[in-house]
């Protein structure tokens, strides 16, 4: 396989991001894998950002480490970056403003981005263009694509944007001196380019997800954007005072008959977890998005972190059943998304989605989706008027009963936060503690927790993954990092040593017979970003088996596959000594 | 009362469970008044939904035997929204208490209102915590002693009617429990009414509220239309909202404050154009297609 990561970097304000988009776009449309990341570091108009690029002729794992070419928009780009390039670099930039200062080592491409941008179109966003032009002729790829799909894009738009562009890149592709730098071999497919967030949105939109409620929140927000951007498709976004509000509307929309479903980052999940228990107790199914950023509090609003796994797996005071699952990649985000409503509406419980905002915020190229449309599975609904009372809460062998949806005739109910006994009478207060009401209170309460096993039984989902089932060490880990794990363990491969990767993405409940049977007598190494090692937590909680060697990273970025490489290495041999 | 067997089941809005109140609780001459007015708008009972908060005065969907929801303290009105926004066939009669949402919910009440999403919502209006064995209220008056303001309440009290009127509310009324005959009126008004509906009912917690009594209350209450108030003035509305204040709590307005007839969120929002939510078809391979599209 081969790859090269492009890194364009500037200021805020400079187009960083939507030029990286355009790249992997032309990339991915050309028959090439990509994986891009925003290396954002401030909101405010003028910070120094910086958008990486991956594009390679094979799946891709991680947005790749060190940059193989950067472009640099203005001098910070340089004495920011000039750490965190591969050796012998290609570095394009403009010589009327940037001076590349401590790069003597490598590539230099001098091009008047701006005079240039300013002469096709008198607008400096056209300097972007100019320069992914450049690096498509670095790379090999056919020029004609780019014109394909900026026509797709502005086409609406008229005037000469459209042209411009087109010209812009031409003239990039053609500067002087450029030739092909990489060989990259182009199979022909034209991929989707998309990000976790739109992953998530799209694949609860196959799930038939029809209500969607939020308080903007990064690194959450791009699924409200998605939403709101949709409302003429058949989906209702609504932005709400806070996050205690998208939750409970939720639940009325869910209780309604629809599928439902809020999303947000730690903060805002703080303000849902009343809400989360409410779902448990009264057994309505909702998907809750929680996509973690560096905590606690603000922590590192746009800095990414796995350190709220534990927290959703057990916030809210008592206890009920829910579904925590963390997808892995993009790709996943989608299946996931849309097999939570099945989840949820199969056990009549919340259902977890936990992001962070790597996943949430980077895209990647993926071929195609399966759109299995005859899967969707409502669970236990009673549509037929009931013999005098409706029992909403019937104590079954399964511990899910039928539930009813207003509009239907003969099956009212009231859904009691209170503990209620089969018909949703509530158990409190003036009955409490009457011998009658105890025996309800442990009947109802087991009625809902017997769903954890009636899930473990019924679904093969609630194990970890092994790959490389034979190797002699193993790299565990969870959700978004499992793709800079994947590949750190072909890196050691590369390296002599025979690894193999276990990871997680349905976190709970877990099966604890198989997560064992698998981690059992293996030598293991725990990945994941947070300080205290939660999944090392959950594991030994279920299974009774500790990892000791520890990987772990918590300073805001994601962790790369070198560094886990470097460290497990590392592990090895002191072990060794 | 009605006879179970002479009417039909889709119009029998009894459930039989006992409401679990203290006898003479301002909250039964509430569920009365409501009870009447669903006898009198005959709308078939699977078709609403009661939701409501915690507190005595959220139990009140229990005696009732249409859908509701119990739900969370201070949630009722987000919870509402929801089962609206899904399926706005719905009749959706919010319940709940003063606590409940002009204290720990009041923000939700300023964002149902001028989103003027077609609800009814009835607050069991005590001054005090009932639940919770009596601690003060947002809307006990000033120097009110109670349990958890031994020394006196020093915190200005809400004014639910002028905080309606000012956030957008398009029904904005009180009644008395008292009087159940002349709140049902308000009541069935607001339900028919088209838009968010707000009804203050002073509703005497007999228990833990000794100051605030129903014939404390009666002493001081008097019907708007009485005084041939014009509800279709925003001023006056306000104006009156105010008179507790100005009059020194001696003069206490009942009846229909303001109403206006402004577009409601659920005829607004576009991804309702084409009928209820819940009713809405699948979605399916096609529109997916064209989604993804988007995205190469
Ligand atoms: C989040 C939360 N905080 C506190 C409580 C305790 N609590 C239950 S009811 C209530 C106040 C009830 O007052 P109000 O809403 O006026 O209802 P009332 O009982 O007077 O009818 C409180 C504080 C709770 N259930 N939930
Ligand atoms: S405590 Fe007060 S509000 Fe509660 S039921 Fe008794 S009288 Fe009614
Ligand atoms: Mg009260």
């Amino acid at each position: 396989m081969t790859s090269v990561t492009v890194r364009i970097a500037g200021a805020n304000g400079d187009g960083i991001e939507s030029s990286g988009a355009l790249l992997m776009k032309v990339a991915a449309k050309s028959g090439l894998h990509v994986f891009g990341y925003r290396g954002y570091q401030s909101i405010i108009r003028g910070g120094h950002v910086w958008y990486q690029v991956r594009i390679g002729d094979a799946a891709l794992n991680t947005h790749g480490d060190t940059a193989d070419v950067l472009i640099a928009l203005n001098q910070d780009a340089i004495a920011n970056q000039k750490s965190r390039l591969s050796n012998n670099a290609i570095v394009i930039y403009d010589p009327t403003k940037v001076k590349p200062d401590g790069l003597q080592n490598n590539k230099l491409i001098a091009i008047p981005l701006l005079d240039t941008a300013i002469k096709i179109s008198g607008d400096p966003i056209m300097r972007n263009v100019i320069a992914i032009g450049a690096v498509l002729k670095l790379l090999g790829i056919d020029i004609s694509v780019f014109d394909k799909v900026i026509e797709g894009m502005f086409s609406r738009k008229g005037g000469s944007v459209v042209a411009d562009n087109i010209k812009a890149a031409s003239m990039g592709y053609s500067f002087g001196g450029l030739s092909t730098a990489y060989s990259l071999k182009s199979d022909g497919i034209s991929r989707y380019v998309l990000d976790g967030n739109t992953a998530l949105a799209l694949g609860s939109y196959s799930g038939d997800c029809k209500f969607y409620a939020a308080y903007p929140m990064t690194p959450a927000s791009g699924i409200l954007h998605w939403f709101a951007a949709h409302e003429n498709k058949g989906v209702l976004y609504k932005q709400t005072e806070d996050e205690i509000a998208a939750v409970n509307m939720t639940i009325g929309a869910a209780s309604a008959g629809v599928r439902a479903m809020c999303g947000t980052s730690g903060g805002g999940f703080s303000l849902m977890v009343e809400g989360l228990g409410l779902a448990g107790m009264l057994e309505v199914p909702i998907v809750i998005v929680e996509s973690q950023r560096t905590g606690p509090s603000t922590g590192l609003p746009t800095k990414t972190e796995q350190a709220d796994l534990l927290f959703v797996m057990h916030a809210s005071q008592g206890e009920f059943p829910r579904i925590v699952v963390a997808p892995r990649s993009v790709e996943e985000s989608f299946y996931i998304a849309k097999e939570a409503f099945n989840l949820a509406e199969r056990y009549q419980c919340p259902v977890l989605i936990l992001m962070d905002l790597l996943l949430s915020e980077h895209a990647e190229s993926v071929n195609n989706f399966n759109l299995d449309f005859a899967g969707i599975d409502r669970g236990k609904i009673s549509e037929t008027p009931a013999e005098g009372r409706f029992k909403r809460y019937l104590l079954t062998d399964d511990g899910i009963s039928p539930r009813s949806i207003p509009g239907t005739a003969g099956r009212e109910f009231i859904a009691g936060s209170d503990e209620h006994d089969e018909y949703g009478d509530l158990l409190s207060d003036a009955f409490a503690g009457l011998d009658s009401s105890l025996e309800m209170r442990r009947k109802m309460h087991s009625k809902r927790m017997r769903k954890i096993e009636t899930m473990l039984k019924s679904e093969p989902l609630f194990v970890p993954q092994i790959e490389h089932d034979d190797a002699k060490h193993f790299l565990v880990t969870f959700g978004s990092s499992t793709g800079a794990v994947r590949e750190a363990a072909e890196i050691l491969k590369q390296k002599g040593l025979d690894f193999g990767l276990i990871s997680f993405n349905y976190l709970m409940p877990l099966d604890s017979e198989r997560t064992k049977a698998l981690l059992s007598g293996k030598s293991l190494i725990d990945v994941e970003c947070n300080y205290t090692a939660q999944l090392v937590h959950v594991i030994k909680a279920t299974t009774g088996i500790d990892i000791e060697r520890r990987i772990l990273r918590y300073d805001g970025e994601a962790i790369t596959s070198s560094e886990i490489a470097e460290k497990a290495l590392f592990m090895l041999n002191s072990h060794k000594a | 009362m009605q006879d179970a067997k002479s009417v039909p089941r889709q119009y029998t809005y009894t459930s039989g469970v006992k409401p679990i109140w203290c006898p003479a609780c301002g909250d039964f001459g509430v569920n009365a008044a409501i009870l009447k007015a669903m006898n009198e708008l005959k709308i078939e009972r699977h078709n609403m939904v009661m939701v409501s908060g915690i507190g005595c005065s959220s139990a009140m969907p229990h005696p009732f035997s249409t859908y509701g929801i119990h739900g969370l303290h201070g949630r009722i009105l987000p919870i509402a929204t929801g089962v609206k926004l899904a399926n706005d066939k719905l009749t959706v009669i919010a319940t709940g208490g003063d606590g409940d949402g002009y204290g720990i919910g009041v923000g939700h009440l300023v964002h149902a209102s001028r989103r003027n999403i077609d609800l009814t919502y009835i607050v069991m209006d005590n001054e005090t915590y009932g639940l919770t064995t009596g601690q003060t209220s947002p809307t006990a008056m000033l120097g009110r002693k109670t349990k958890s303001t031994p020394f006196g309440n020093i915190e200005n009290p809400v004014n639910p009617m002028a905080l309606a009127l000012s956030t957008g509310a398009t029904y904005v009324a009180r009644g008395f429990s008292g009087d159940p005959v002349h709140l049902s009126e308000l009541i069935k008004n607001g339900i028919q009414h088209k838009g968010f509906s707000i009804i203050d009912v002073f509703s005497p917690c007999v228990t833990f509220n000794t100051v605030n009594t129903y014939d404390w209350f009666r002493q001081r209450v008097y019907k708007l239309e009485s005084e041939g108030h014009d509800y279709t003035d925003i001023g006056k509305a306000m104006s009156k909202a105010l008179e507790d204040v100005v009059s020194d709590y001696a003069k206490l307005p009942i009846g229909l404050f303001y109403k206006t007839d402004r577009q409601t969120y659920d005829s607004m929002d576009i991804a309702l154009k084409n009928g209820p939510l819940v009713k809405q078809p699948a979605h399916t391979e096609a529109d997916m297609l064209s989604l993804l599209e988007e995205n190469r």
